[in-house]
C-alpha cells in the first residue's frame, strides 16, 4: 500500500476504524486520566480522603475541591476545544474513583485490612456533573470556571454528607465524647499516622459557631474558580495542535 | 486492524505477565518496624521504658492483650530532637492486626495527643483487642511531633482464630449498637455506585456516538456548533437539575435519619499526671565511657554514693530498651523479650553492697550481642555522641531505686 492510498476502502469500514479509535482512545485516555489524576490527587489531598477521621468541615471540605478541579479544568477545554465534548470533568473523576477504590480496597482492605468503611473515598459526581453541563450550557469558560467552579465547591459537602452522616453520631467511650468516625481513627491502629498529624477542625472560624462547613464550602469554591482558571491554561497548553498543522 | 488487536494483545499479556512475576514470584513479609534503624542516641535520651508486662503471648481472635508499664522521659532530650510537647501514646503493630481498644497515660484515656513533661514518669497502659491471626511483633511506641516515633521493646504475640469471626461492637448516645467492622458499609457503597452509574450514563450518552476523529474534523471545519444540538442541551439540563435534586433530597434524608451528630473531636490533651516519685537516694557521677568496638561492650567509671537508709548493690542497666542485669542481684520474671534481656550481661568491678553514707568507684561493663544487633553501637557515628540510660539499684528486700546516667561516649577500635 503506497502512502498515498486510504487505509480503508469503504465508507463502512471508516466508519469501523473511526470507532475503533474511539473505544481504544477512551479505554487509554481514562487510564492515562486515572493514574496521573490519582497520582496528583494521592500527594495534595492525600489524608484528608484516605481515612474517615480526617473527613472534617473545615479543612477536608476546603481542601477536596481546590485540588481536585485542576485536572477536570485542563480535560474539559481538551474535549470542549478539540471535540466539543462535554464530559471532561465527569471522566476525570470517573478515573479517579476507580483508582481510588482499586487503591482502598486492594491496597488499604486487602493487604492492610483497614476497613473499607474507615477509608473509603469522597465523592465527587455531582460537582463533575455540574462543571460539565454548565460548560454544555454556556459554552463559556469564564462562565464555566465562575458558576462551575463555585458550584463545584459548593456542592462538595452536602454531596458527601450521605456517608459521612452516619459516621458523625456520638458516642460516649470510656468518659470521653468521641464521633464514630474517631473511634475508627483510635481503634484502627496507623502506626505510621499519628493523632496529631490528623489536620481537622483547626482554623480561626469560632464566631461562626456550629455551622463553619457552609463557611469552608464557599471559601474552597472561590478558590476553586481560581484554580480552575489556572489549570485551563494547562489544559490549553496540552491541547495544542501545532505538532498536526505540521504534519 | 488484525494486525493492531495482535499487537495489543500480545502486549497485554507481556504486561500482565510482568505484573505477575513482579508481585508474586518474590513477595517477603516484612517482621520488624525499623526500630534498630532509629538513631541509638534517639533510643538511648528520649523515652525509657521499663516495668513493662504483656498480658498475653498467644490470644484468640476477639481476646484482649495489655501492655503495662512506665516511662521516663529523659532529662537530657536530645536538641536535635523536638521536645514532646505534642506527642501521642502508639502501638507498633502492622497495620491493624489488632484494635486499640483503650490507651491511658497515668490513668487518663489518651485518644488524642497529649503534652510530656520532660523529667517526670509515668504509668501507662494500651489495652489491643485481637483481629488477624498470626504471629505480630507488638511495639510499646511514642510518636513526637518534630521527633518521630520512638519506639519502645516489642515482643512476639500470637493470634489464633478467623478475623470473619471479629467484632467491634460500639454503642452510640443515640442507643443504637452497631460493629465498626461494616458499620456504614452498605451506605457508602451504594452512593458510590449510584453516582458513579450516573457519572457514566452522562459519558455514555455522548460516546454512543462518534466520538473523536469526526468531531475532531468538523470543528477545525468551523462546524463546531453543529455538534450539540437543543436536545443534548435538554438532557444536560436534565442530568444537572437531576444532580441539585438528588443531593438536596439525599443531604435531607441522611439529616432526617441522622438528627444528632457532632464534629470530629480534635486537641491536644494536657494535664497528664506523672508518677510521684522520691527523689533518689543514689548519687552517680559518671568519671568516663568507652565503648569497646571488637568486644561489643560499654565500659564506665562510676562513681557511686549511697544517700540511702539500706546498702544497695548495682542490678540492672537499662539502654534504649535493652536491658543488662548483674544475675547475682536481680533476676527478671516478667517474660522481657529474650533479645533485649542480657542476663549476665553486667559486670561490676566490685558489686559488693554500697552502705550508707559509702561512696565507692567501680568499673560497669554492659557486654552482649544485642549492642551490634540492635545497632546501638552506631551510637559512635550519631550526631550527638552521648550515651544514657537508667541504672537499678536493689537492696537486700528487694526495694528498687532508679538513678538515670547521661555522659559522652568515647569509642575504642582496638
Amino acid at each position: 500500500m503506497s502512502a498515498l492510498q486510504s487505509a480503508v476502502r469503504s465508507h463502512a469500514e471508516a466508519v469501523k476504524v473511526s470507532r475503533t479509535i474511539d473505544y481504544l482512545g477512551l479505554f487509554i485516555f481514562f487510564f492515562v486520566v486515572c493514574g496521573s489524576y490519582h497520582i496528583h490527587a494521592m500527594l495534595t489531598m492525600g489524608d484528608w480522603d484516605f481515612w474517615s477521621d480526617w473527613k472534617d468541615r473545615r479543612l477536608w471540605v476546603t481542601v477536596t475541591p481546590i485540588v481536585l478541579i485542576t485536572f477536570p479544568a485542563a480535560v474539559q477545554y481538551f474535549l470542549w476545544e478539540r471535540f466539543r465534548q462535554p464530559w471532561g470533568a465527569t471522566v476525570c473523576v470517573l478515573a479517579l474513583l476507580f483508582g481510588e477504590w482499586i487503591n482502598r480496597y486492594f491496597n488499604f482492605w486487602g493487604w492492610t485490612y483497614f476497613p473499607v468503611n474507615f477509608v473509603f473515598p469522597a465523592i465527587l459526581v455531582p460537582g463533575a456533573i455540574l462543571l460539565d453541563t454548565i460548560l454544555l450550557l454556556s459554552g463559556s469558560y469564564l462562565f464555566t470556571a465562575v458558576v462551575g467552579g463555585m458550584a463545584w465547591g459548593l456542592i462538595f459537602y452536602p454531596g458527601n454528607w450521605p456517608i459521612i452522616a452516619p459516621i458523625h453520631v456520638p458516642v460516649e467511650y470510656n468518659g470521653v465524647l468521641m464521633s464514630i468516625a474517631d473511634i475508627q481513627g483510635y481503634n484502627y491502629v496507623r502506626t505510621g499516622t499519628p493523632e496529631y498529624i490528623r489536620m481537622v477542625e483547626k482554623g480561626t472560624l469560632r464566631t461562626f459557631g456550629k455551622d463553619v462547613a457552609p463557611v469552608s464550602a464557599f471559601f474552597s469554591a472561590f478558590m476553586s474558580i481560581l484554580i480552575y482558571f489556572l489549570w485551563h491554561f494547562v489544559g490549553r497548553w496540552f491541547a495544542n495542535v501545532r505538532f498536526l498543522k505540521s504534519t | 486492524m488484525k494486525l493492531l488487536k495482535d499487537r495489543i494483545a500480545q502486549w497485554s499479556m507481556v504486561g500482565l505477565l510482568t505484573a505477575v512475576a513482579a508481585t508474586s514470584l518474590y513477595a517477603p513479609s516484612a517482621s520488624a518496624h525499623g526500630e534498630k534503624s532509629q538513631a541509638a542516641f534517639m533510643r538511648m535520651r528520649t523515652i525509657h521504658w521499663y516495668d513493662l508486662h504483656w498480658s498475653k503471648e498467644k490470644v484468640k481472635v476477639n481476646d484482649s492483650v495489655e501492655i503495662s508499664g512506665k516511662f521516663h522521659v529523659f532529662e537530657g532530650w536530645p536538641e536535635t530532637v523536638a521536645e514532646p510537647d505534642t506527642a501521642f501514646l502508639n502501638i507498633g503493630i502492622p497495620g491493624p492486626v489488632f484494635i486499640r481498644k483503650e490507651s491511658y497515660i497515668g490513668g487518663q484515656l489518651v485518644p488524642r495527643s497529649v503534652r510530656l513533661e520532660i523529667g517526670k514518669t509515668y504509668e501507662f497502659r494500651v489495652v489491643l483487642k485481637a483481629r488477624r491471626p498470626g504471629d505480630w511483633h507488638v511495639h510499646t511506641m511514642m510518636n513526637v511531633e518534630g521527633g518521630g516515633p520512638i519506639i519502645g521493646p516489642g515482643k512476639w504475640i500470637t493470634i489464633e482464630g478467623s478475623m470473619g469471626d471479629f467484632k467491634n461492637p460500639i454503642t452510640t448516645l443515640t442507643g443504637q449498637t452497631i460493629d465498626l467492622e461494616n458499620y456504614n458499609l452498605e451506605n457508602t457503597y451504594f452512593w458510590h455506585s449510584f453516582w458513579y452509574a450516573i457519572g457514566l450514563a452522562w459519558i455514555v450518552y455522548w460516546v454512543r456516538r462518534p466520538t473523536f476523529l469526526p468531531r475532531f474534523l468538523l470543528v477545525n471545519a468551523g462546524r463546531a456548533d453543529e455538534l450539540v444540538s437543543k436536545t443534548d442541551k435538554r438532557v444536560g439540563l436534565g442530568f444537572a437539575a437531576a444532580t441539585i435534586v438528588i443531593v438536596i433530597f439525599a443531604q435531607s434524608a441522611a439529616n432526617g435519619k441522622y438528627p444528632i451528630t457532632i464534629p470530629l473531636q480534635a486537641g491536644t490533651m494536657r494535664g497528664m499526671r506523672p508518677i510521684d516519685e522520691p527523689k533518689s537516694t543514689i548519687a552517680v557521677k559518671v568519671e568516663d565511657a568507652t565503648y569497646r568496638v571488637p568486644g561489643r561492650a560499654m565500659r564506665m567509671k562510676l562513681t557511686i554514693t549511697n544517700n540511702g537508709n539500706a546498702a544497695v548493690r548495682l542490678g540492672e542497666f537499662y539502654t534504649a530498651s535493652v536491658r543488662f542485669l548483674d544475675s547475682d542481684v536481680y533476676k527478671d520474671t516478667t517474660g522481657y523479650p529474650e533479645d533485649l534481656l542480657a542476663e549476665d550481661g553486667l559486670e561490676v568491678s566490685d558489686n559488693s553492697p554500697i552502705a550508707p553514707g559509702e561512696t565507692r568507684t567501680v568499673e560497669v561493663t554492659a557486654s552482649d550481642a544485642a549492642w551490634e544487633v540492635y545497632r546501638l553501637s552506631d551510637i559512635i557515628y550519631d550526631p550527638d555522641s552521648r550515651f544514657a540510660g537508667l541504672l537499678f539499684f536493689f537492696d537486700a528486700e528487694g526495694n528498687r531505686v532508679i538513678q538515670q546516667v547521661d555522659a559522652p561516649l568515647i569509642p575504642s577500635f582496638l
